[in-house]
């Protein structure tokens, strides 16, 4: 038992990678579906007297079940992988019906089917020990996070979004088409309810010194003058708005460092104040009923309600969200038009939306949260419009207290589509939505988690995509590699290309701030915010309620608390009250929650708009970083810091430097490791910090498309596409990362002697030799293991309607008369109508027969490919009763894919390399020595342009690794952080020196060349060759799946030119540029070949007397008599039909499309007439 | 055509002989006999593999081609390999019968009945012939060797079960690696170390300590009581020129001369088992004799004279 507590605390590391998609589905489940449903307001009609209410309550999710109508056997996921299913548990909810104030009617409801993430809290294979999961078919270090639907894994893609609560200040040119008179600035908030929902707002600025509040309703805009929303939300007098807005103005202090106001701000004030008394809207009754008057079309449910109830429904719907009180509403928009006017007198700058520290990330409880509630919402809504046309139509037969009849109604609108939307929308991706949701994409919120190998796996859960709008945006600026995300993304890991710096990973000690503390229960956020006052009282923050505090930056600065004006600090204790709350922060017993971001924006002329910004809410970016400032127990002074603060603090790097701060900043924290800021795939490059940057970035995904030991659980899956290797190692060059993550489990390739030298010229241009020898050893052999689902119950495809069976045919037949009669149909086919396990099938030969019961006739799935695989694995499901025939099978093959000329390898160093030549061994050279041949023969051209040293550094680290037997350390960054913990080490031994001296030791080459003998001749080298083990890596790009051949094959129809493609045969397109250089070649002969000989060579009769080549017809022989056995001779006679004579008949060569293209000409009534002439006299 | 002839007498002087290792001098010949021999004895000389692999049960973890692989690693004994036919010459069968001069059978038949995990070794190939059995690497010495098992070919847990019949046949080492007899085939030249005295003499002992120890292998040492730097032991060196180098930074080039002599070798050869390192030798020199035979007694040799030459008459022992 200790032994399994042990390697369930290893695999801690690993579950951290994973936990913020396991959590906030946990929270959905536990609070989040509670919380969303009392946000859903309840749904009611009005007629004349009488009103019907609907509403939801009490939601509940059950575990998967092996049977939905028997409460009985749990599922499993593995059996949802083999079955093709969806692992999904039982989502029901009660619906509330009200009928004009009578009892409440309560129903159980069946919501369908949900679909469950793996390892939350409702997955039967919570808190399973390895050896339970091994026992439940599954890896054992098993961390969940996806979905399985349909068989397939899938897994919420972490999307980027606007900080939740914070009023960002920007410049667009959009803005100015809003409307005339709009300038291009902006400040916008984007306002979360406590469901997830979100409602974007922006303060836009007029030309004329105004501001506009924009948001949006159902996809559209509306604008509200600033004043009138200002006076519709409290009783106030416009004095009191005067002096709010310009209370960060004062003379005293203008032109002083961080005075954010200027005189300006008054006039502006006046000009708001002007236009609301212009509308002569003088209280805030006559405000709010100048709003609900506007409103009230659009507000649904609300066409009989007064005026300012329906502008107290706008007010509390669409205008900061997040707040329930009108008083901190009012604050806030005060708060939002002062850093708007500031913005404007550019006494600050704009905040930059792509920066991260402006940003959080979309969860995937969240995503599911809102997606639910629309679709609850419109389910309300159709059910109520339902039940209304049902009273409206026969209200005499219709009883609204009988339970039976309502549900006979509801059936119309099915409450099982609801789970089934969300299944549609985790497998598709694809929001099926009217409103957006304010999200700014439809699409691409889901990925397939391909289990190529378990760095790729393990990618999907720690990607963060900037967005898929951004995708196509010209500008390059939403990709720039920020500062601010220092520490959070990885500045390595992510891909080249199309998607480069839009998909980010997280480095590896970034983690998403969510609803759970660290002990595991749900944050209650009310006690927190609580706290976090009561804390700033005490140390002096004079609070915004009742009375807002009449003064400005830079006496006071505004403390804002999740999006909240909670009150003002004196600018002179503001540092004091910063290091304070982060001293509270660290130690676990002062209520205020460890990942507490305490974004301290400082007074500056002219930077960010200065005040205290602190936030608590959950999907926020965190890591940790050692607070150095305070001393604290031991252990506690790790904090939390997230990417809005981190910008304004003091954080020392170990790297032997200050970085700049010398005495006037000192550091108050200090990062943990430098490989911190690393992800974990880019962690696992060893001595990166040797590398050439782009190096490591092009392993990042070469890492990921290795065939590496995908999983340890192929046996129990279905895959349609696996990649094994049958053969890895562990390597000997690691980094702690590797023991961190338990990367052993899945190794992703062997160490090979490398050998660097220009041996035969097959290693020219990255190719490489491998050893035939060490391949014959089993040197990166592999498999791909490939799973074919035959489902004789899918009844949608191919309108196959009729009953079938697996069976085979009693007679037996050839598989192929043709080609090979002697082998038959029963050596490859059981009489189950299955293939016998082990069996080979050979391209195009059939290994399941399927016999149609009504048509009686026998169906044969065959092999496609070019390959041969082996029958790995038959499953069959037996959901059906007993009598029942099979009705779905899974097939797995399973292909040897040895290594052969033209496969993909690469080194850990972003040094691909194809393999050119499986070399004799006893032609590689030899070492005099040891006697030791090469596995790999590399160029050294490979390396002074990309300055892969690292790969030097771990071939001899490796070297003498082995010879020592010992594993070498290569962490990244090692040097300067050992210097950092304080080991004055009085001799700076250098890396290599720590290497070479265990090379020498063993009585080998400081610098690991060895003296090496050509294989062929047995004489010495001219020179001393570099060679050492290497870790290299398999990649999955195979010739067996890219080669292309054809000599002659498959036409077009229309054409008759060779098709393209390479499953089918086809050739590849010799184009106009290739025509171009076969023709300044002079190469006519060649070319005529390739364009017309060997493409659509054709022979046409064309009449010379009209012509023609369309007129022409081949004229039926006349039958001859047969002289004397011979043959009989069949004259090919050709008539013109216009000429109506065979006179002027000609044969000519050209090529068909020219005859479709006269017959296409024709067609428009374009004729095409041919001058023929002698070759020779034209 | 001038009859001189060409004919050498090597010499092989045989330093160390174990069962799988042997350490000898090949004297008075050149490279390309050297390297010869090293190509024939990794490449050429017959043993006997397992080739063909027919499984009855597998429930083993492993898929059937990688235990098969496996199998075709193990050595056998292989001392009647040069005796045997290959399969693809064998006329008294078509190749995978239970021929005893081209093929031999084995049978494997293993289940785990226990809980724990039951080792699957090389010891449970069942042979049909006692001359070609699994390599015994049991130490004959004595200790520990009651634990000697074998090679591990698959590990089975309760319920798993691997029934095979498998097919060795003889084979060479260029066709796959497993038909390889050899582990490590190496000469190097046997090098002539001078040292210049005089210019040695100059040096202080600490010089020559550092000098000394400037090579990474043991080649040199210096008197404890003359404190002259003699050479200790010269095959040690590796021709990585560390000395040399280190004799020119140190202002003194042509402290030492190295060169190596060109006719001489020493060789090393470890075995893997499936035959003896000394019937390795003299089987390569047997192979490597058949091989020029065939140069001889071919019809084109006569033809091939006027190409080669002066090599043609050597060929024929001229």
């Amino acid at each position: 038992m200790a032994e399994n507590l042990g390697l369930m605390n290893e695999n801690e590391d690993l579950k951290e990678l994973f936990r913020h998609h396991i959590e906030s589905f946990d929270h959905m489940v536990e609070a989040g579906l509670e919380t969303m449903f009392h946000a859903i307001k309840p749904f009611s009609r009005r007629r004349f007297l009488t009103s019907i209410s609907l509403w939801l309550e009490n939601p509940k999710l059950y575990k998967p079940q092996r049977d939905s109508k028997r409460m009985g056997k749990l599922l499993l996921p593995f059996e949802c992988r083999q079955a093709k299913i969806s692992y999904t548990g039982k989502f029901s909810a009660d619906v509330c019906f009200q009928y004009s104030e009578g009892a409440v009617i309560r129903e159980n409801f069946d919501f369908g089917q949900f679909p469950v993430m793996l390892q939350s809290k409702l997955c039967n294979l919570r808190g399973a020990s390895p050896q339970k999961l091994v026992s439940c078919r599954e890896e054992s270090s098993e961390m969940g996070g996806y979905f399985i639907l349909n068989g397939l894994e899938r897994v919420v893609r972490l999307v980027i979004s606007p900080k939740r609560n914070y009023p960002m200040s920007m410049v667009r040119n959009s803005f100015r088409e809003r409307r005339e008179g709009y300038t291009d600035k902006a400040v916008v908030i984007r306002c979360v309810r406590k469901d997830q929902s979100s409602v974007s707002l922006r303060v836009y600025y007029l030309r004329n010194g105004s501001a506009r509040l924009g948001f949006w309703i159902k996809g559209k805009e509306y604008l509200l003058p600033v004043g009138v929303v200002l006076k519709a939300l409290i009783d106030t007098t416009d004095r009191e708005i005067y002096t709010s807005l310009t209370c960060c103005y004062s003379d005293k202090h203008e032109k002083e460092k961080g005075a954010v106001g200027t005189q300006l701000v008054g006039e502006r004030a006046q000009i708001i104040l002007d236009e609301v008394r212009d509308l002569s809207l003088l209280t805030r009754r006559q405000c709010l009923e100048h709003i609900g008057e506007h409103f009230q079309t659009v507000m649904d449910g609300l066409e009989n309600e007064s005026y300012s109830s329906v502008a107290g429904a706008v007010l509390k719907d669409y205008i900061f969200v997040h707040l329930d009180n009108n008083y901190d509403k009012f604050n806030l928009l005060i708060f939002m038009v002062q850093k708007l006017f500031s913005l404007i007198d550019q006494t600050s700058v704009p905040d930059n939306p792509d920066s991260l520290q402006n940003q959080e990330v979309l969860l995937p409880g969240h995503l599911i949260t809102i997606y639910l509630k629309e679709k609850l919402e419109d389910w309300l809504h159709k059910a109520i419009k339902l039940i209304q046309d049902e009273i409206n139509n026969k209200s005499k037969t219709f009883d609204f207290c009988n339970v039976g009849h309502v549900k006979k109604v509801m059936d119309k609108n099915p409450a099982r589509i609801i789970a089934q939307a969300v299944e549609n929308m985790l497998k598709t991706g694809r929001l099926a939505t009217q409103s957006g949701l304010d999200l700014q994409q439809r699409a691409g919120f889901t990925v397939q988690a391909e289990r190529l190998n378990y760095l790729r796996f393990l990618s999907h859960f720690r990607a963060v995509h900037r967005g898929a709008s951004f995708a196509g945006l010209r500008t390059t600026s939403v990709r720039k590699l920020l500062p601010e995300s220092w520490g959070f993304l990885c500045p390595v890991h992510t891909p080249d290309g199309e998607p480069c710096g839009l998909l980010n990973h997280m480095a590896c000690t970034c983690r998403i701030t969510s609803y759970f503390d660290s002990q595991g229960n749900i944050r209650d956020f009310f006690d927190i915010q609580k706290t976090i006052l009561s804390v700033l009282i005490e140390v002096g923050m004079s609070p915004a309620l009742p009375k807002l505090v009449q003064a400005g930056p830079p006496e006071v600065l505004s403390v804002l608390l999740d999006g909240r004006v909670v009150g003002s600090l004196p600018s002179s204790e503001i540092e004091k009250v910063v290091a304070h709350l982060r001293t509270l922060k660290v130690s676990s017993a002062s209520g205020i929650p460890d990942d507490l971001e305490v974004g301290y924006v400082p007074l500056s002329m002219g930077g960010a708009y200065p005040g205290l910004y602190l936030f608590t809410s959950p999907a926020r970016f965190v890591r940790p970083v050692r607070n150095i400032s305070t001393p604290s127990v031991e252990g506690q002074d790790i904090e939390l810091i997230g990417p809005f603060e981190q910008v304004f603090m003091e954080i020392r790097c170990p790297d032997g430097g200050d970085g700049g701060r010398r005495k006037a900043f000192p550091a108050t924290h200090e990062e943990i490791h430098p490989t911190g800021m690393l992800s974990v795939v880019a962690n696992l490059t060893p001595w990166s910090d040797h590398n050439q940057s782009p190096r490591n970035m092009y392993q990042c995904q070469m890492a990921k498309q290795t065939m590496a030991f995908s999983s340890q659980s192929i046996q129990f899956r279905a895959d349609q596409k696996l990649y094994h290797l049958q053969t890895p190692q562990s390597p000997i060059v690691r980094t702690t990362a590797y023991t961190k993550y338990n990367i052993d489990e899945y190794p992703t390739g062997t160490n090979a002697i490398v050998a660097v030298l220009a041996y035969t010229g097959y290693d020219m241009e990255d190719a490489m030799i491998l050893n035939k020898s060490s391949v014959d050893r089993g040197m990166c052999h592999g498999q791909i293991y490939q799973t074919e689902t035959i489902d004789l119950s899918d009844k949608s495809s191919k309108s196959n309607q009729d009953s079938q069976i697996f069976r085979r045919s009693n007679i037996n037949t050839p598989v192929d008369v043709k080609k090979n009669p002697n082998k038959l149909v029963h050596s490859l086919i059981d009489s189950d109508g299955l293939p016998y396990v082990g069996q080979m099938i050979q391209p195009d030969d059939p290994y399941c027969s399927i016999y149609n019961e009504s048509k009686c006739k026998i169906r044969y799935f065959r092999r496609k490919g070019s390959e041969p695989a082996v029958v790995d694995y038959v499953a069959l499901d037996v959901k059906g009763k007993n009598n029942n025939p099979i009705q779905k099978v899974n097939i797995r093959f399973r292909q040897p894919r040895n290594p052969v000329i033209g496969d993909k390898f690469s080194s850990r160093h972003g040094q691909k390399g194809v393999c050119s030549q499986l070399w004799p061994d006893i032609d590689m050279p030899f070492s005099g020595v040891t006697g030791m041949r090469p596995d790999l023969i590399i160029n050294p051209h490979a390396f002074p342009s990309r300055m892969t040293i690292a790969m030097l550094l771990e071939s001899i680290a490796a070297k003498g690794g082995s010879l020592h037997g010992k594993y070498v350390d290569a962490t990244p960054f090692a040097s300067s952080a050992k210097k950092a913990n304080g080991d004055t080490e009085s001799n700076p031994s250098s890396l290599v020196d720590d290497l070479g001296k265990m090379l020498r030791e063993k009585g080998f080459n400081y610098h690991g060349l060895e003296v090496l003998y050509s294989g062929v001749y047995g004489t010495e080298l001219a020179c001393e060759i570099f060679i050492g083990p290497v870790y290299y890596q398999r990649l999955r790009h195979m010739v067996s799946d890219k080669f292309q051949v054809r000599s002659t094959g498959t036409v077009d129809q229309v054409t008759r030119q060779p098709i393209k493609g390479r499953k089918r045969g086809g050739g590849i397109r010799f184009g106009e540029m290739e025509r171009d250089s076969m023709l300044a070649h002079g190469a006519a002969y060649l070319l005529h070949d390739r364009l017309h000989t060997c493409s659509d060579y054709h022979i046409a009769d064309v009449c010379s007397l009209c012509g023609s080549i369309l007129t022409t017809s081949v004229v039926q022989p006349p039958v001859c008599r047969k002289i004397g056995g011979l043959p009989p001779i069949a004259r090919r006679k050709v008539t013109c039909h216009f000429c109506q004579s065979s006179k002027g008949m000609e044969t000519v060569a050209m090529p068909y499309v020219f005859r479709y293209l006269t017959a296409e000409l024709a067609a428009m009534n374009i004729k095409m007439t041919l001058q023929l002439s002698n070759g020779a006299g034209a | 055509m001038e009859s001189k002839s060409y004919q050498r007498f090597p010499k092989v002087k045989i330093r160390e002989m174990k069962d799988d290792y042997l350490k000898f001098e090949l004297k008075e010949t050149d490279a390309s006999m050297a390297n010869a021999l090293r190509r024939v004895m990794i490449a050429e000389v017959p043993t006997v593999a397992i080739d063909l692999v027919e499984i009855e049960v597998n429930s083993s973890v492993l898929n059937d081609e990688f235990i098969a692989h496996r199998l075709g690693l193990i050595p056998l004994t292989s001392d009647r390999a040069m005796s045997m036919r290959f399969s693809r010459d064998c006329d008294a069968c078509d190749g995978d019968g239970q021929c005893e001069f081209c093929s031999v059978e084995f049978h494997l038949r293993a289940k785990c009945h226990s809980d724990q995990t039951l080792d699957v070794t090389s010891k449970e190939l069942i042979s049909s012939d006692h001359t070609v059995v699994p390599v015994d690497f049991s130490d004959s010495t004595g200790y520990e060797s009651t634990e000697q098992k074998g090679i591990i070919i698959v590990k089975l847990r309760r319920g798993q079960e691997l029934r095979l019949r498998a097919i060795a046949r003889k084979g060479i080492g260029k066709d796959h690696a497993k038909w390889s007899p050899a582990a490590t085939v190496t000469f190097m030249y046997e090098p002539d170390i001078r040292i210049n005295e005089e210019l040695m003499d100059t040096l202080t002992l600490e010089e020559k300590r550092s000098w000394v120890e400037s090579s990474p292998t043991k080649v040199f040492d210096i008197d404890p009581n003359t404190h002259q730097v003699v050479v200790v032991d010269p095959e040690a060196y590796t021709y990585d020129d560390e000395v040399i180098k280190k004799a020119e930074a140190m202002g003194k080039p042509g402290l030492v001369d190295i060169t190596a002599k060109e006719d001489s070798f020493i060789f090393t050869v470890e075995s893997t088992g499936a035959i003896k390192a000394s019937q390795l030798l003299l089987n390569a020199i047997e192979v490597l004799k058949q091989k020029l035979d065939a140069v001889r007694l071919s019809d084109d040799t006569v033809e091939a004279d006027d190409q080669f030459g002066e090599l043609g008459a050597h060929l024929r022992g001229g």
